[in-house]
């Protein structure tokens, strides 16, 4: 019973900080990368349910060296990926990482994830909050 | 004798499709040599483009957004006309890499079938590589750089479509969208072979 009660509060207390959070995080995923490719991108939808301006301003992950914030655009008909210091998350709304918009870019790890794999995503916020996600490894969205 | 004369014309000029998705040039423009080399280390030139209809997409194997992107999309067409029994003949994919110095043939050849076992890697150097994308309006340019070797490449996003006379017809810019591609492709083949 004492081994067990620092685990059920530490678990009280997690589930109260998820309650408290306003960031929301849904459907994360990472694209199976194809065999010899050198990079990865991932994805998700993260809702900002306070009333002030939120940032994503970092992302770690045991699963890759490291984890790059970059949106896809198409201007002139020219694809370019632009490194973002943070991503903002609007108050009271939401900003989806997808395909050809905001991703996550990381280089893909030795042996390669492969579909059905899970990675965890350490994702930081300009509130200094931390959130942990599990993100499935897809090979489409 | 009016109406002869145009039943004549009509019969003797198709009207071109009205597209979904595709541009279709006014005149199509016909591709002179280059030389590049495909995923399987052989050459790919002017000759392979003849006889056959080409997709060719302009990437690069380090780009993880865009290019697996356009390459699932493309197999996705691929998947489409597959399903067409009256196809005889399937077009031909070409990923063409905009960073032929990373983009070897031999890291083409794991990357390319990955999407479509039929699909073609081509890679060459600079020049030739500079000499089929300026004929076909693909723009590409080295971009943010870490370093020598980490950097990134932009290119143009669209997809162009290439007749059996090695010729550009068409021109798909994004939002690509597999069903549309795939009926473009099938009205410019049919008015392609009509207005022989």
């Amino acid at each position: 019973m004492i081994k067990v009660l620092p685990a059920l509060i530490l678990a009280a207390w997690s589930l109260s900080a998820m309650a408290d959070s306003a960031v929301r995080v849904n459907n994360a995923w990472v694209r199976e990368a194809p065999p010899g490719a050198h990079m990865m991108a991932g994805y998700m939808t993260i809702k900002n349910q306070g009333v002030s301006e939120i940032a994503l301003t970092g992302v770690d992950s045991p699963a890759f060296a490291h984890v790059m914030l970059h949106e896809s655009q198409v201007v002139d008909g020219v694809a370019r990926m632009i490194h973002q210091d943070e991503i903002v998350i609007p108050a009271e709304g939401s900003v989806e990482l997808k395909p050809g918009s905001f991703h996550l870019m990381m280089p893909a790890p030795e042996p390669r994830l492969v579909e059905g794999d899970t990675v965890d995503l350490m994702l930081t916020f300009s509130s200094g909050e931390t959130i942990r996600v599990q993100a499935d490894i897809r090979k489409k969205p | 004798m009016l109406l002869a004369t145009v039943l004549l014309s009509a019969c003797s000029k198709p009207e071109p499709p009205q597209l979904s998705q595709g541009t279709l040039l006014p005149s199509s423009r016909p591709v002179t040599d280059f030389q590049l080399t495909d995923h399987r280390g052989q050459p790919f030139t002017l000759e392979n483009l003849r006889d056959n209809w080409t997709f060719a997409f302009f990437g690069y194997t380090h780009c993880p957004d865009v290019c697996p992107t356009s390459m699932a999309m493309l197999a996705q067409v691929q998947r489409n006309l597959e399903q067409q029994e009256a196809l005889q003949q399937m077009p031909q994919v070409v990923f063409v890499s905009v960073d032929p110095e990373r983009d070897t043939a031999e890291l083409l050849s794991q990357f390319v079938p990955y999407f479509h076992p039929d699909f073609i890697g081509a890679s060459g150097d600079q020049q030739n590589t500079l000499s089929l994308t300026r004929q076909l309006g693909i723009l590409y340019g080295k971009a943010e750089a870490d370093s020598a070797e980490n950097y990134l490449v932009d290119h143009s996003a669209a997809i162009v479509l290439l007749d059996p006379d090695a010729a550009l017809r068409a021109v798909f810019n994004v939002p690509h969208d597999p069903k549309l591609i795939a009926n473009d492709f099938l009205a410019i083949k049919h008015y392609y072979e009509a207005s022989q």
